[in-house]
This record gives C-alpha cells, sequence and structure tokens, in this order.
C-alpha cells in the first residue's frame, strides 16, 4: 500500500471549514476579549487582532500563530482540507522527568487541539495545488519529536503523489528532548522526504516564524527553494542566550533577526504576514510555468 | 531513601558512561587516519570563507581502494584541542565536507567520515555564516551522494552537528562512544534549566550507542577490550580498519542507483 494512502482527508465537511473550526482547527489564539501587543502593549479587540493576522496595527509586531490559523491565513477560502495523520503515542526513551513524557504530550494535545506540533493540509494557495505543513509552537515549544517529523513527511510524500507544491511554516525550539536521539533521527526523516520533493522538481517554500531555532532550521526549514522569514523572527541553530552563556560574547544588535539574517544572506525575503499568500501564491505559479 | 539512591547510582553510571567516551586517550580521527590509511594529503578550506580545523579531510588509500576521509578531529593536548576546536565544528567545516565529498562522487571514490564532535560550534560568528544551513546542506548531500558512504561514530556523536557526517549507507559505532540529540550539559539546560543536572539528563537521554542502533541510526557496534579503546587505540583502529573495509566491500558490489535509494528509505524510516 502506497504510504500516501495513510494519509486520510477530511473533506469540506462543516467543522472542518477554515471558518469553523473544528477539533483540529481550533485556534489557540484568543476570540474573545482583548490581547495585548507582546511589544507595544496596545490592546485590541481579539477578533480585530485575528483579523489582522496577529501582526499589530501599531507597531508592526507579528505575534505567534498557531498552526490551524496559518493554515486559515494562507489557504484559499474554503479550500483546505486538513490532513489526519495518526502518528500514536510515542515514548522511545520511557522518559520521565516528573511528568512522564506521554502526559505531556496528551496535555499539548489538550490544551493546542492539536495531534502533534505539525499540522498539514491540502489546499489551494492563490488558485496553486499545495500540501501546507505548519508548525504551532504552543505544541510543546513545535519540537520535532517522531510524530511531528513522521507528519511533515507524509506532507512532503502527498505533494510528490499529487504533484503539489510544499509549503512549510517552522516554527520551534528545535529538539524534543524527551525523544533523545529519536528526535535527533528526525532532522534526517524530514531531509529524506524533502529529497522526494527535490527529486520530483516540485517547488518547495518555507516561511520561517518566530522562533525557529536548533534541528529544524539545521534542516527542512532551510533545505527549500526559497527561504521567507517573518518580520522581526528568531531564527538559528544555537539560541542567543546559549551562546552568551558559552562565548561570553556580546551579541550584536538585531542578532538571528531575520533582518540580521537578510544582510547575511541568509534568507530570500522578510515578507510581512499580509503579503504572505500573494508572495508565496506569485512563487509558485512562476515556477510552475504557468503565468 | 532507596529509590533516591537507586536514582543517584543510575544516574552516576550515566554519566560514567558519558565521560568514558570523552576519555582525552582515545583514538581521534587524525590518529585514525594515518593509521589506517596511505597517501592521506589533507585538503584544507571550504572555498567560501575559511578552513575550519575541526573537520579534517583529503583522499587516501585505504586497502585496495582510494577513498575520501572526513573527519571531526578533537586534538590531543591543549594546544591541538584549541587548534581543532575540541572538535566543534563551524559552518566552514560542514561546507568543506561538502566539498570534498562531492569530489569524491566526481572520482567514484567512497567516503569515510569519523563523527566526533560534542555539538557543532554555538557562536556568534557560527550563527552568521548560516551554521543551520550548512548542516541541512551537509544532510541532503550525504543522502544523495551517488558514491558509498561509511561513517564511524569514534566518541562522541552529539547533535545535528554529528549527523551531518553520518548519513551514510553504513553508520558504525565504538561499543563505548555516545551518540545523543545534545549534549547532557545542554539537554539538563533546556529540560531543568540547569546544566549541572547533566548526571540525571545522562540517565535520562540513554546516550549510548546502543541506543542509537536501536532505532536505526547506526548499524553495527565495534567492540572494545574492557577498559574501553584509550587503553588498547591499536587494537581498536584495527578493528575499525576491517570494518570499514568488510563494509565498503559490500557497498562497492552495489549498483549506486539502488544504493541511493536503499539510503534514502532507511533514513525516512529512522527513528519512526
Ligand atoms: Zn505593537
Amino acid at each position: 500500500m502506497d504510504r500516501a494512502d495513510g494519509v486520510t482527508s477530511r473533506r469540506q465537511a462543516p467543522r472542518n471549514r477554515l471558518q469553523a473550526p473544528g477539533p483540529e482547527l481550533r485556534p489557540t489564539a484568543p476570540t474573545t476579549g482583548t490581547v495585548a501587543c507582546p511589544r507595544c502593549k496596545r490592546r485590541f479587540v481579539a477578533e480585530r487582532y485575528a483579523a489582522d493576522l496577529n501582526v499589530c496595527s501599531e507597531c508592526g509586531h507579528h505575534g505567534f500563530v498557531g498552526a490551524s490559523q496559518r493554515i486559515a491565513q494562507l489557504a484559499d477560502p474554503n479550500t483546505a482540507e486538513t490532513l489526519v495523520v495518526e502518528v500514536g503515542d510515542r515514548d522511545p526513551l520511557g522518559f520521565d522527568d516528573g511528568v512522564p513524557y506521554p502526559q505531556r504530550v496528551v496535555r499539548a494535545r489538550e490544551r493546542t487541539g492539536l495531534h502533534e506540533a505539525f499540522l498539514t493540509a491540502r489546499a489551494s494557495l492563490a488558485g496553486n495545488p499545495v500540501v501546507l505543513a505548519c508548525m504551532d509552537f504552543e505544541f510543546l515549544g513545535g519540537s520535532l519529536g517522531s510524530g511531528a517529523g513522521e507528519i511533515f513527511a507524509r506532507a512532503c510524500e502527498l505533494a510528490v503523489a499529487e504533484r503539489r507544491a510544499l509549503v512549510a511554516v517552522c516554527t520551534s525550539g528545535g529538539a524534543r528532548m524527551q525523544e533523545g536521539i529519536a528526535s535527533l533521527a528526525q532532522m534526517a526523516r524530514c531531509s529524506a522526504a524533502v529529497a522526494e520533493v527535490i527529486a520530483a522538481r516540485l517547488p518547495y517554500i518555507s516561511i520561517l516564524g518566530d522562533p525557529c531555532f536548533g534541528g529544524v532550521t539545521a534542516s527542512f526549514a532551510v533545505q527549500s527553494d526559497v527561504i521567507i522569514a517573518e518580520p522581526g523572527a528568531r531564527i538559528g541553530f544555537a539560541g542567543g542566550r546559549v551562546i552568551e552563556q558559552a562565548t561570553h560574547d556580546k551579541l550584536p544588535d538585531g542578532f538571528q533577526t531575520a533582518e540580521f539574517l537578510l544582510a547575511h544572506g541568509m534568507v530570500d525575503a522578510v515578507v510581512e504576514r499580509g503579503r504572505l499568500r500573494d508572495t508565496v501564491g506569485t512563487l509558485i505559479r512562476i515556477y510552475s510555468g504557468r503565468a | 531513601m532507596s529509590t533516591t539512591i537507586e536514582t543517584t547510582e543510575r544516574e552516576r553510571i550515566a554519566f560514567a558512561a558519558v565521560e568514558l567516551a570523552r576519555h582525552p586517550e582515545r583514538p581521534r580521527a587524525l590518529q585514525v587516519i594515518s593509521a589506517i590509511t596511505g597517501g592521506w594529503t589533507e585538503l584544507r578550506g571550504d572555498r567560501l570563507f575559511g578552513d575550519d580545523r575541526a573537520v579534517v579531510g583529503g583522499p587516501a588509500r585505504l586497502g585496495s581502494r582510494s577513498v575520501m576521509v572526513i573527519g571531526q578531529e578533537k586534538g590531543t593536548d591543549p594546544m591541538t584541542r584549541a587548534l581543532h576546536n575540541f572538535g566543534m565544528p563551524h559552518p566552514e567545516g560542514y561546507r568543506k565536507a561538502v566539498r570534498l565529498m562531492r569530489q569524491a562522487e566526481k572520482f567514484s571514490m567512497p567516503v569515510l567520515c569519523l563523527v566526533d564532535t560534542p555539538a557543532a560550534h554555538a557562536g556568534i560568528g557560527a550563527e552568521e555564516r548560516g551554521q543551520a544551513w550548512a548542516i541541512a546542506d551537509a544532510l541532503l548531500c550525504m543522502l544523495g551522494l551517488r558514491t558509498p558512504t561509511v561513517s564511524v561514530v569514534l566518541s562522541e556523536g552529539g547533535s545535528g552537528g554529528a549527523l551531518a557526517l553520518a548519513l551514510a549507507d553504513r553508520v558504525l559505532a565504538l561499543e563505548n562512544a555516545v551518540y545523543t540529540v545534545a549534549p547532557p550539559e545542554t539537554c539538563a539546560a533546556i529540560l531543568y534549566r540547569d546544566a549541572g543536572q547533566r548526571a540525571r539528563a545522562a540517565a535520562a537521554l540513554r546516550p549510548g550507542v546502543e541506543t542509537a542502533h536501536r532505532i536505526g541510526l547506526v548499524d553495527e557496534l565495534i567492540p572494545e577490550p574492557p577498559p574501553g579503546a584509550h587503553a588498547h587505540a591499536p587494537l581498536v583502529i584495527a578493528a575499525i580498519r576491517g570494518a570499514v573495509i568488510r563494509n565498503l566491500d559490500e557497498l562497492c558490489e552495489i549498483p549506486i542507483d539502488e544504493l541511493v535509494a536503499q539510503r534514502q528509505r532507511r533514513y525516512r524510516e529512522a527513528g519512526g
């Protein structure tokens, strides 16, 4: 059986429409009351802030966006079918640091409504057939466990099977320490999956959100044809605090921000969230040889 | 009371294993290269920015074949340890490795990688010059390289910094080596917000290479006579040579298309 067959999709059932989020698509941001911009502290009505894609209309700060909200922001209306990939319960080390690791996963699932740190969907993006693979930082820091790795790899395989472009939104603290070496292996698995997308000559565009570090940055996040970073996003391999402690060097201004990486030639563009869909859509259309 | 003592004992044993892997007299990459190859000619520089001495490499003869040997070198005394940055590569090290792997592909030479690093270097320059980008590129390079590859984890395989040279057709590891997602100190800092709890992290993370073997990142363990490779360097180096040649003999029989497909399938499943 083709591995892609293991991926089932939920087609257009009303509760899976992005306007009416189902259990997998519950936005992590509040939808009632008010929210404060983390940078300038200006308060917004939650609905308005969400309508602005969690970008502060006052200072331009780009706030966190959950995976389901990401899919809603990038996909054309009513086109996203979230992919249900059952990855089961994984605990390769029998890890327990006061709270058993499987229990931490259960709590993260309850809190975010997500199955893992990755949520994937088949969708249309500015009219282009795509597979969206979005990470959620609220799910155990967007860490790359074996479940998350499997979901990403399946998304790559679906892109190849259906000749769709791959669009990944990456935001992660890095490895999932509780899975130890199995977490490290996900860098290999995800890279092997990206290699299939590359071999199929399909466009792969990655969008790096705040924050994006460790094994995610050091693998699929930057193995794309085009790397786009969101304004102000902190991106790197080792975290700034770790570097400061290890080397006692003073970090330069704006170290590891999207703008810093653009200046150092590490990303192709810094694109405001409101322009992501257009920018990515245009690129895919051009790579696909369409007007 | 007794559980606390047992836990402490378990942590002590776990960290002792990490310390054994870090024993300063274990065989180092340059030592292995000079012992098992002939005519090794070191090639330096990434052709982009500089030369990273944490990664050494160049063509050599191994048995009846020409091979490209790439190793992470930790150094053996205070001066060489500083010179080789304690085996912690900068982006230039990975880019040099990729350059040499491409060259090996061109001349149909198998690649031998000697892995020995606590982690990739964490520093301002490394970040400015794209540490993550260099590692990600090395991973893709190893996955698609159209020539047989063997990696040997000598002592410490830490983080993506080790993985970048370890996505080979065959991965061998010395029995007492460790292979971890990050050094126990880093894991402790992340998990318990206290690098001092490294023994606790070591116990929780099962850093021994048998864990890596179980999840499919390592194929074969090379035995070390007690108390370990530090006391029997010539024997262990001879065992490495034998194991590498035996694996290369097998790999060179496999048509290259099949070999690359096998390798990609294998890493698609590892840690699943
Ligand atoms: Zn603001």
